[in-house]
């Protein structure tokens, strides 16, 4: 972030601060490069350097909200002086709470991977790694994404807080093609790992090559393997109920529970890890200023805490945990702890199941129950006595989170980075199985 | 336009000078205002600005985009050099070249008509409205209640500029009012039930008085209210089942929209949004459907949410007929997808905003409607079910097994609406669906939608819709 943009930054503050009786600029600096591979070569190769200014503006307990993505600094200062002449023509805010007093800064540190400048010019070297690591496994195509980040942010609020933290991200994700098969496998980071871009690949084709039969599949209960995609894609929407508002609104099925009410199966925990520097979503402190930390939201079952900022902390007399979004709260990683069992012995345990590889469109019917489905996609396997004895193409898992999470079984002791278009907050997860579990594909 | 054409032409012909086949620079702006609500009590007002320029280039048979929210020369010089830098840095790794269809240059500037400026219906009306929605909708509800209705209440002004090497210029500027209720409604007995429902369109604040928010939300909560206190599960027999034009148009959406976009077509989206059952050699050969089944995306249609008139690379739109009369007819195209098929774009590339590369998207897509009422449509159904609204719905990455959950349905008895039915479930393939239309009736309607699509993620803003349909008779499910 120039030094010029810096400058910009305290004069909003100092100049809106005359007319506001709060205001925070949370400046974010982003680059990113993305290849995409379509049919095993680049589709288009992107480059993007944006400025975004995110404007916090309080008066006499109203809240306004301002995102600009421009450099136009001063229209986005005059807009705010616009604002506050209608100040007292809008309400006060439901769920408004003054800035958190002066902190002392602390960046995350081990965050930022140097090689990304060098591979944002050199992308070519990823693509072809990845291409190449998945074709050889067998498969006809692949499909997939390699995405570099650097982020540098600024909070500066008129209650003396400033901060800054600059940190990478590195996002592969692969879908391999084989007959009527395919595979997909995906990995999120802070840092560039080879490694990871090769294990995609070879998980990708793996999956895509698993078996050559398609067998028959009649709906039904079962009790299903859900890979860390799968998982990551369904503690994403866990993670998002959790959010404090969302729950004040009626959006959320943690409305129905208190913190301390056993929710989930014991075996089952699910942590928001903003401090985990290995996954992109680490960050030191929230948009308010207040330092992250690792939280269980439920640890052994039992629901532990909601995620807050200050103001939905005040609202459900807590205190925040450090993970605000000025408006909704918003987890920044998602860790589940694994268990002790291996993933082979996971199929191996199966009699009559599903395993499940990965999976998208996840929908609710209502979110106060928690009432869902979601498609699986890429390779669906039934297993029997512990053998993948052939895939069964598309089906649906449709039943409500409070089953998925009373139900869960057993989680292997190996854990995957999880972060593509489907994961969208970083998940650390195991392979997981869930009995009981209705899956359902149309009969005409 | 905040953006001097000659700006955009400097940049393109720079792009041109160092060894681009095709430049194409597009400003965008993207200007927001509106207000979130919970009850009778405000969240936020917020404002959002997004504007800058996308440049995209084709270089060595390979596509590049960079962007910048800078408007100045020496920013946009540079940014178009990187877009060229991104192109060459994996050309290496394209066996086959990418090449666009050969297109007439347009040239052009349109708008849409406010006959009551969008921007004057302002945060103090906007949360006028929202008071009234909540006051308006907790008084229709007598048995339950209703503990959460929070809105969404914006206006989104677009404008946009798009210059490239071949000469197009357009101009666009469309205006788009948003309003967005969602409610929970709550009894001791009978649990809880939820909606979304939006209002969108382009067009100006008199857009308002005629949509009539306060009166439709109030209205809806009413009729929910009877599902949820007095709706019976569906019989588990095979029945007459009849959709409501929100949920046709979401399947027309889902399944004829999303496997006619070339691009799923040809595998571009394959590791995100996923392909399609459509092969190309289905294209004009393939019978998917019966007579009734005619799908249409049309851009064009006036105050439409989806509404342009020329795509982001320069061509002019135009209605689609994605299936005609049961036969997969006529995917989208922009000129890269136009090129591989042999024919011409039909102007479907849009993007979300100045960051977005342009890729090929719906705009407002429909079934066609019939000449019959609705009760001709149903008079001769001794067992059935109307479906009219839905929450919970998908569909698989190749558009083919699909779900819908609905909300508010009724009975269908010896030929007239009966008691309401909750939570019905609607599982079937696309084949099944378009070869078991029965008739359609003529009350074509639309609802609006935002459709995620691209890496990164691009929402633009869509009309889905038809008429009334009865299908034959298939086996209705109930959430477990």
């Amino acid at each position: 972030m120039s030094g010029n943009i810096l400058d910009s930054i305290h004069e909003i503050v100092k100049k809106l601060s005359r007319s506001f009786d709060e205001v925070a600029v949370h400046a974010i600096a982003k680059k990113d490069t993305m290849v995409k591979i379509w049919n095993s070569e680049p589709s288009i190769t992107q480059l993007w350097r944006e400025i975004e200014l995110h404007l916090r503006l309080a008066k006499s307990n109203r809240l306004w909200v301002l995102i600009y993505k421009t450099h136009e600094l001063g229209e986005l200062v005059k807009r705010a002086e616009e604002i506050v002449k209608t100040a007292n023509k809008i309400s006060e805010a439901e769920f408004y709470a003054p800035l958190p007093d002066y902190a002392a800064c602390k960046p995350l540190s081990g965050v930022f991977d140097q090689n990304v400048e060098y591979y944002m010019k050199n992308p070519d070297n990823l693509a072809n790694s990845l291409i190449t690591e998945t074709l050889s496994t067998g498969v006809e195509r692949v499909s997939g994404t390699i995405r570099l980040s650097q982020l540098n942010r600024l909070l500066v609020t008129s209650k003396g807080y400033e901060c800054r933290e600059a940190k990478t991200a590195f996002e592969v994700y692969a879908r391999a093609f084989k007959g009527d098969l395919t595979g997909h496998w995906a990995h999120g980071s802070t840092h560039i790992s080879h490694d990871a871009i090769r294990e995609v690949g070879r998980k990708a084709g793996l999956y895509a090559t698993i078996t050559k039969n398609k067998v028959d599949f009649t709906p039904g209960e079962y009790t299903v393997l859900l890979s860390p995609l799968v998982i990551g894609n369904l503690v994403n929407y866990v993670a998002n109920m959790a959010s404090a508002l969302p729950v004040l609104m009626g959006f959320s099925m943690f409305a129905k529970y208190k913190p301390g009410e056993k929710i989930a199966a014991e075996s089952i925990s699910i942590y928001d890890a903003p401090r985990d520097t290995t996954l992109p979503g680490a960050v030191g402190f929230d948009e308010e200023g207040v330092e992250t930390y690792n939280k269980p939201i439920i640890e052994k079952g039992v629901l532990i805490t909601l995620l807050h900022n200050t103001a939905t902390a005040i609202k459900m007399n807590t205190r925040s945990t450090g993970n605000a979004g000025w408006i909704t709260p918003r987890s920044w990683n998602l860790d589940i702890p694994g268990g002790s069992v291996k993933y082979e012995d996971l199929i191996r345990d199966l009699r009559e199941g599903v395993f499940i590889t990965n999976n998208w469109y996840t929908r609710l019917h209502n979110y106060y129950e928690g009432i869902f489905s979601t498609v699986s996609r890429d390779a669906t396997l039934l297993v029997r006595n512990g053998d993948i004895v052939g895939h069964i193409g598309r089906v649906r898992i449709a039943s409500t989170f409070e089953r998925l999470l009373k139900n869960v079984q057993e989680l292997s002791g190996e854990k995957f980075s999880v972060w593509w278009w489907e994961v969208r907050v970083p998940v650390k997860a195991p392979y997981i199985t869930v009995s009981n579990l209705q899956l359902t594909k149309p009969e005409v | 336009m905040q953006v001097d054409p000659g700006l955009l032409r400097r940049v393109v012909d720079r792009g041109r000078e160092l060894g681009a086949q095709y430049v194409e620079a597009r400003f965008q702006d993207d200007y927001v205002v509106g207000i979130g609500t919970r009850n009778d009590r405000v969240i936020a007002v917020y404002n959002n600005r997004s504007s800058g320029v996308g440049i995209r280039v084709l270089v060595n048979g390979a596509l590049g985009f960079a962007s910048t929210n800078s408007t100045s020369l020496s920013d946009l010089l540079e940014t178009v050099e990187y877009a060229i830098s991104q192109a060459k840095a994996t050309s290496s790794l394209r066996k086959k070249p990418i090449e666009f269809s050969e297109e007439e240059v347009s040239k052009g500037k349109y708008g849409v008509e406010e006959k009551e400026r969008l921007l004057d219906f302002g945060v103090e009306e906007m949360i006028k409205l929202a008071m009234e929605i909540y006051s308006a909708s907790k008084s229709s509800v007598k048995e339950a209640k209703l503990p959460f209705l929070s809105t969404d209440i914006r206006v989104h002004i677009q404008e946009k500029l798009v210059v490239t090497s071949e000469g197009a210029q357009i101009e666009a500027r469309v205006p788009r009012l948003y309003v967005n209720a969602f409610s929970v409604l709550m009894h001791l007995e009978k649990g809880t039930l939820q909606r979304s429902r939006w209002l969108a369109g382009s067009g100006g604040a008199e857009l308002i008085k005629k949509w009539d928010p306060v009166k439709v939300f109030s209205e809806e909560q009413a009729r929910l209210e009877k599902v949820l206190v007095s709706g019976v599960a569906p019989p588990s027999e095979s029945i007459w089942v009849v959709l409501g034009p929100e949920v046709v148009g979401l399947i027309a959406h889902e399944s004829a929209g999303h496997p006619m976009e070339a691009d799923r077509i040809l595998g571009r989206e394959a590791s995100q949004a996923g392909e399609s059952y459509v092969k190309p050699e289905f294209i004009g050969k393939y019978k998917i459907g019966n007579k009734y089944a005619t799908v249409i995306d049309d851009p064009t249609i006036p105050n439409s949410y989806g509404f342009f008139l020329y795509d982001d690379e320069g061509v002019k739109a135009r209605p689609r007929y994605l299936y005609n009369e049961g036969v997969i007819y006529e995917p989208l195209h922009n000129r890269h997808t136009a090129k591989i098929f042999n024919t011409k774009s039909n102007g479907a590339a849009r993007s979300m905003d100045y960051t977005s590369e342009p890729i090929i998207r719906m705009s407002n897509t429909y079934l066609a409607p019939g000449n019959i009422s609705f009760e001709e449509l149903i008079e001769d159904i001794d067992l059935g079910i109307y479906v009219k609204s839905y929450m919970e719905w998908n569909i698989d990455d190749v558009r083919w097994n699909q779900r819908y959950v609905g909300l508010e349905a009724y009975m269908v008895r010896k030929g007239e609406l009966a008691e309401p039915v909750r939570n019905p479930v609607l599982e079937f393939t696309t084949g099944w669906f378009y070869s078991n239309i029965l008739g359609v009736d003529k009350n074509l309607e639309f609802y609006p939608g935002t459709c995620g699509k691209g890496e990164p993620s691009q929402g633009v803003p869509v009309w889905f819709g038809g008429p009334n349909v009865k299908l034959s008779k298939m086996r209705v499910g109930v959430l477990a």
